[in-house]
Parts: structure tokens; sequence; C-alpha cells
């Protein structure tokens, strides 16, 4: 077993833990530790599938920005910080349409088989004229969205008469 | 060159995508759906950018391009879900969804 | 020096841009009078209505076309958007709803708030959904979808200070993000299964890939789609936000935003079953010879059909206030639409389209109907609108005729719709013709509540005294003009009822550019 094979392996669990952990533990705060670990572990696969460009990105955004907004959004909303939530059951259904997500995504994937391909490393050069020539529009887009998301949102929180 | 096992990381993101489900059919607190909501998001980029990686063909990079839109995207759809439990929690005090999804007709 | 030539074909779009830009700055320079933030997004929208018209070739103003004729209709893999005349055609159909909604909201209460941020999401979201309309790349079409449901999850909860719409915007920014998480996903692994995005290109690999990234990919997107369409069993939360949305959003919600997500469903789902037809390859689905999506695609979308048309029927049946009643009818007409997608012939294509024009006029008419009586202080039940046609005879029979349409009586939109829909799936032949049964026995089923509420209308003696709340909007509302219902929105009202008895006699007067269109969209594909 390669290197890179035993880091995924950590890597893969050590996502898959955090994001149970984020969901199931009753502070919120500690949602929010969870889950700022489990965007930095991202970050680190990505940089192990050779896109650094997007790691740095990652770290930037989620682990930096929303991590931030998820914890202001917590702060706001409720009167002693490190407040327990009352425990939600997990119930019978839910759990079962996820383990049949899984197991259905999980046993089609497998018919890919077991072989080794390579990792492509791309030039962050080419990747910045793909996202601002070929693909601009979905920048574009973007913008409108960031345009419609914003000004909604200041709306709705604005305080005072109009 | 490094060579990696594409199901492997196929089944992660499988995985990822079904805790988020999970979690978005059995929380209550708004601030965990938003949580739930972002693994999932996080799953489908990470789909994007392992089929970049493995990609033969010659618009693998698109791939890439749509990881960095799509982290963007799920930020600002986090900046509107938090807007919309401030003024929530604004006028009710609670910013506890009773039941979000119902599983019934 | 900077090419400028690609802003004239989008036209249209800047000028919603423009007029949304607009309503912002006034907001900031403090003038957010709903006159004049409502007259500049009804004039956007009906600017941009003019140009797309233009466009199609509409004889009288052909010569404002923006976009170079040869430009329409072109075949292959290029680009992340496309001009078809099916689009402009949808585009013309979603500029229709948010020029009903916008002029039936100038007529609000004056002393409501935030009609600078309505009109400019409202606008927004229009662009969103023209974008739909010209998207030719999976994920160009899934953030125009997503820039409409953003804002209207936003418009939704924009009277900020009534806690049922803020709940019910909870509700579908829950569910939206997570049809949006399952739609990236389905992309995602389409993406690993063809290398590319291009909605063309995947239609002509529709039977290479590799088969299960390719099913799953699909499935991903159609349970995704399903709940911007509301099919059954994906619906459940359409009628709690249809309900607890102000009801002019509602008519926006029911019948504008709603059909980006068909529009979505024809682009992703039929290039996959036109190229299987065009190939004549077998139609079993796991046939010897190569793996075809096509006919597993059009046994999923047939099974979500008659599931939709009758849960929705059959629900709406039971129900006592009129806007969910109205909200699980519009579950039902979903189910109607995807016919015309699951048998992809070129007439079927042009009755879906006819339909869901005829859903835009008949639903978001009959939800601007119940803003306008809501206003009026009437409840929400359905018992409360007894004696309303004689009382108000004009708004009576308007909702009369949205009504009958619904239920496809002749002389109106929703029967010319519904015979072209159901006789091209019997053209169809095979066990499409089963499709068309299932929809008609739908149909006799959907007059029972229908005809209900006309009698409660026309036939049940009203109350001496209405039992009503006189709400606090009445009060404010009983300045406006017809009554308490106000310019604008009894024009919209009108408009609607007018159209749809003009269609209803005198079909071909849509019925031709919808089918020559629909025939360009087989030829070309999305």
């Amino acid at each position: 077993m390669s290197l890179e094979e035993i880091a995924f392996l950590f890597l893969a669990a050590v996502a898959l833990v955090t994001a149970v952990a984020a969901l199931l533990v009753r502070e919120l705060v500690h949602t929010i530790l969870w889950i700022a670990i489990f965007f930095v572990d991202l970050s680190a696969i990505y940089f192990l599938l050779n896109a650094p460009f997007l790691g740095v990105i990652q770290l930037g955004v989620y682990a930096g920005a929303v991590t931030v907004l998820l914890l202001f959004g917590v702060m706001v909303t409720r009167k002693r910080i490190f407040a327990r939530e009352a425990a939600t059951g997990i119930g019978p259904i839910p759990l079962a349409l996820a383990l049949v997500t899984f197991i259905f995504v999980v046993s089609a994937v497998a018919e890919l088989g077991q072989t080794e391909r390579p990792i492509r490393s791309y030039d962050p050069s080419y990747l910045s004229v793909n996202l601002f020539q070929t693909n601009g529009p979905w920048l574009l887009l973007l913008g409108l969205i960031m345009l419609a998301s914003v000004s909604g949102a200041i709306y709705l929180v604005r305080e005072g008469r109009e | 060159m490094t060579t990696l096992i594409l199901s492997g990381f196929l089944a992660l993101s499988a995985g990822l995508l079904a805790i988020s489900i999970f979690g978005i059919l059995t929380r209550r607190n708004f601030i965990l759906l938003l949580i739930a909501i972002e693994i999932g998001m996080n799953a489908a980029i990470l789909n994007f950018v392992y089929f970049a990686a493995f990609s033969g063909a010659t618009t693998g990079l698109d791939g890439q391009a749509i990881a960095v839109v799509l982290i963007g995207f799920a930020a600002t759809e986090i900046a509107v879900g938090l807007a919309i439990v401030l003024a929530l929690n604004r006028l009710k005090g609670s910013i506890n969804v009773a039941q979000a999804i119902e599983l019934k007709l | 020096m900077i090419d400028t030539s690609f802003v004239g074909p989008f036209l249209p779009e800047i000028v919603l841009l423009a007029a949304t830009l607009l309503v912002f700055l006034l907001d900031v320079l403090g003038v957010r009078r709903l006159e004049i933030a409502g007259a500049i997004g009804v004039v956007g929208v009906g600017v941009a209505f003019f140009l797309v018209a233009a466009d199609l070739g509409f004889s009288p103003i052909a010569g404002f076309a923006t976009i170079p004729s040869g430009q329409i209709n072109v075949g292959g893999p290029t680009g992340l958007y496309a001009f078809t005349s099916l689009g402009l055609v949808f585009q013309l159909i979603f500029l229709t709803a948010a020029f009903l909604v916008g002029l039936a909201s100038l007529s609000r209460p004056t002393g409501e708030r935030g009609a600078s941020i309505f009109y400019g999401l409202l606008t927004l979201a229009t662009l969103g959904m023209l974008l739909v309309a010209i998207a030719a790349d999976l994920i160009f079409l899934l953030l125009a979808i997503e820039l409409t449901s953003i804002s209207t999850y936003l418009l939704v909860a924009y009277t900020r200070k009534d806690g049922r719409s803020l709940e019910a915007a909870m509700k579908f920014y829950i569910v939206g993000a997570l049809s949006t998480t399952l739609s990236f996903f389905g992309a995602s692994l389409l993406f690993g299964a063809y290398g590319t995005t291009n909605l063309r290109a995947i239609a002509g690999m529709g039977s290479a890939g590799v088969p299960t990234l390719v099913l799953l990919g699909y499935g991903f997107l159609i349970a995704g789609l399903a709940f911007k369409v509301t099919l059954v069993p994906f619906h459940a939360w359409a009628v709690d936000v249809y309900d607890g949305a102000p009801t002019d959003v509602s008519a926006f919600l029911a019948g504008g935003t709603k059909k980006i997500g068909l529009f979505a469903f024809f682009l992703v789902f039929l290039g996959p079953i036109l190229a299987v037809k065009a190939s004549g390859a077998s139609t079993l689905p796991f046939g010897t010879g190569p793996f075809n999506v096509g006919p597993v695609l059009q046994i999923a979308l047939a099974a979500a059909a008659v599931l939709t048309m009758t849960v929705g029927n059959v629900l709406a049946l039971l129900q006592k206030e009129m806007k969910r009643m109205l909200a699980y009818s519009s579950i039902s007409q979903a189910g109607y639409m995807l016919i015309g997608v699951t048998v992809g012939t070129a007439p079927a294509i042009a009755g879906a389209t006819l339909q869901i024009f005829a859903h835009v006029l008949m639903k978001g008419g009959a939800f601007l109907v119940v803003a306008a009586v809501a206003g009026v202080g009437v409840g929400p039940l359905i018992t409360d609108w007894r004696g309303l046609g004689t009382r108000r005879p004009l708004l009576g029979v308007a909702f009369g005729l949205m009504l009958l349409s619904l239920a496809g009586v002749p002389l109106t939109i929703g029967f010319v719709s519904k015979f072209v829909l159901f006789s091209s799936a019997v053209e169809a032949q095979g066990w499409f013709v089963w499709l068309a049964v299932a929809g008609l026995l739908n149909s006799a089923l959907s007059v029972f509540y229908y005809a209900r509420v006309l009698k409660v209308m026309f036939f049940d003696v009203a109350d001496p005294m209405p039992t009503t709340v006189p709400l606090a909007a009445a009060a404010s509302s009983a300045r406006l003009a017809f009554g308490g219902i106000g310019v604008g929105r009894a024009a919209a009202i009108a408009l609607v009822a007018v159209v749809i008895v003009a269609v209803g006699i005198y079909p071909q007067l849509l019925l031709g550019p919808i089918q020559s269109a629909a025939q360009h969209f087989v030829n070309v594909g999305p």
C-alpha cells in the first residue's frame, strides 16, 4: 500500500467521522468545531488530488468564511452560547433511507473496479483561463445569484423603519 | 506519478451524501440543517474534483472550474439561509423547524 | 478591444437586469414607493416580452429582433447556451407569468412595505427563468435554476413580519437546498461518465458511458428536479409553501417558477430519449446490444407522471381550504405535463408546452383571484366563498372560467392543451396510450372538485352576515378601485380570462408557432 493510499484512507475516515459527529453532538458550538475539521480535511483531500488551488479556496471559503458565518448564526440566535440542544430522535425511516442511498450508490460504483488510475494535475493558470473565458457564463451566473442573495438577505435582517 | 483508486473516492462521497440526507431528514435545529446541506454540497464538489483528476477527456479541467463555482455558490446559499433564520429568530425566538420535510403524502 | 457583439442576443436579459438594479438603486436612495418600483418592474418585463416576441418573428414587430436568425436552432455541441425557438417560446411563457404577477401586485394594499425588494427579486427571478430557457449546459442550467430558486426563497419571506410566510420560506429553503444538492450530485456523476457537461454532447452519447454512473446520475437528477416540479413523492412541501406564502408570490411560484423545472426536464431528459428514437435502436431498456438510457428514463418518467396526477387529484378532492386545493391541483397538473416529456414526439412536446402556458394563465390567474378575494375580507375556506358569484359577478365569472379551463371544458385553453397532449400520446402507439387513458380518467376525477367550488360560488346562498374576519389588509385596501381589488389586479385577471377564451375558441393563434418550435427541438435537440 502506497503512502498516498494510506493518506486517503485516513482522510476519508476523518471526513466521515467528523460529518457524523457534527450532526450528532448536542452542543451547537461543538458542531461548528467538528464541521471546521471536516472542511480542513476535505481541503487536504484536494491537495492529495493535485488540486492545490481548490484546496486553498476550500480553506479560505469553507474553513474560514462559512465556519465563522455559522458561528455567528449560533451566537446571535441563542442566549447562552454553550446551551445544549434537546435530544432529537434518530428515527428509523431516515436512517434506512440514508443507508439505502449509500448501499445503492456504493454497489453501483463498485462496478467501476479496483483499477488504479493516474492523477492528472493542472496548471492553475489554465484553470483561470477556463473560469474566465471558456466557461465565463458560470461565474456571471454566480455573480447574479450573489446579487439576489445579498440584496434579499440585507433586506430580511435590516432593522427599524423603512 | 501517483495513482489512486477511483471507486474509493466515490464511496467517500456516497457516504457523505447519505449522512447529509440523514441529517436533513432528522435534525430540527436550523443551523444543523444548514450544516447537513453543506455536507451534501461538499460531496458533490468532491465528485467533480475526482472526475477532473481521473478524467482522460480534454474537458477534464471543467471539473475543477465547476468546483470553484460551486464552493462560491454554497457559501451564498448559507448566507441566504442564515438571513431567513435571523428574521425568524427575531420574530419567534426559536429556530427549530417543526418537521421541515414530512415523509408522508 | 472588447468584443461586444455578443451583447445583442441578450438584450431581454440585460433589460431585466437593468430594471432590477434600478429598483435597488432607488431603494438605496430612499425611493420606495410601490408605484415607482412596480412600474419599473412591469415595464422591464414588458419590454423583455416585446424583444423576445420580436426574436421569434411575430410579424408586426419582427424588425426589432436582436438575435440574428442564423443563430436560432443551430445544432452541434458548442457553448454553454443556445437559442432554440422552443426556448424562446418558453421565455415568453415565463415573462407572461412575471408580467401578470407584477401587474397584479401593483394593487397591493398601500400600507404594505417592501415594494422595492419584491419587484427587484421578481425581475431577478424572471432573469433566471430566461437563462434556464437558453441553457445548453448542465451546470449553466442548474445555476440558472438556483438564481430563480434563491430569489423565490427570499420572495416568500419578503413580508418579514409574518410568521407564517417566514416558516414557509424556511421550509422552501430546506427543500430547495436538498434538491440542489441532489441535482449537483447527479450532474457530477454524469460529468464523470461523459467527461463533459454539454447537454447536446451528453444526448449524443446516450448509448455510451459507464451504465452505472449514467443511471445513478440521471436518477439523482430526476429526484433533484422532481422537488422543483413537485412530483409525487417529492411534493409535500409545495402545499405548505403555497399556502403560507403571500398569495401573489404563490401565484408566481405555481404559475411561474415551477415551470423552469419542467423545461429542465425537457432539456435534460428529452436529449437521450430523442437520441434513442433517432438511431432507431431497440426500445427495450436492457435489450441486446449497447446500453440505452432513454427507455429507462421513459419508464421512470411515465410512472412519476401517473403517480403525480393521481395523488394530486385525490388529495385535492379532500381539501377544505381554497389555496391548498389549488396547490394540490397544481401538483396533479405537473403530472399531465410530464406526459409530453415521456412520449417525446413533436406533437407531445407541443402539447406539453401549450399545457404549461395554459397552466400559467389558469393557476396564476386563480391565485391572483384568491389574493383579490382575500383583500376584500373573504376567509380561506372554500365554504367562505359562498355566494361570491352573485355578489361579485365579474370576479366570479373570471374565476369560473379559470376553473372550467383547469377541468378541461371545451372552448377554453385547458381543453385545447389537454386535447393536443393526450392525442399525441395516443398517436405514439404502444404503451403510451395508457398514459392518455390515465390522463383522461384523472381529468374526469378533477371535474368533481372544480365543480364543487363553482356550486359553492354560484348556487349556494350567502349568509346574511359573512362570518369572515375583517382583515387589517382588507381595511387598508378599501380605497382601491374596483371595489377594493385595484386597477392592476383587475387588469391582470381580465387579461387572463380573455386569453383563456380567445385561445380556446381560436387555438391556431398559439398552436402554430408552438408546433413549429417543437418540431425544431426534435430535429436539433436541446
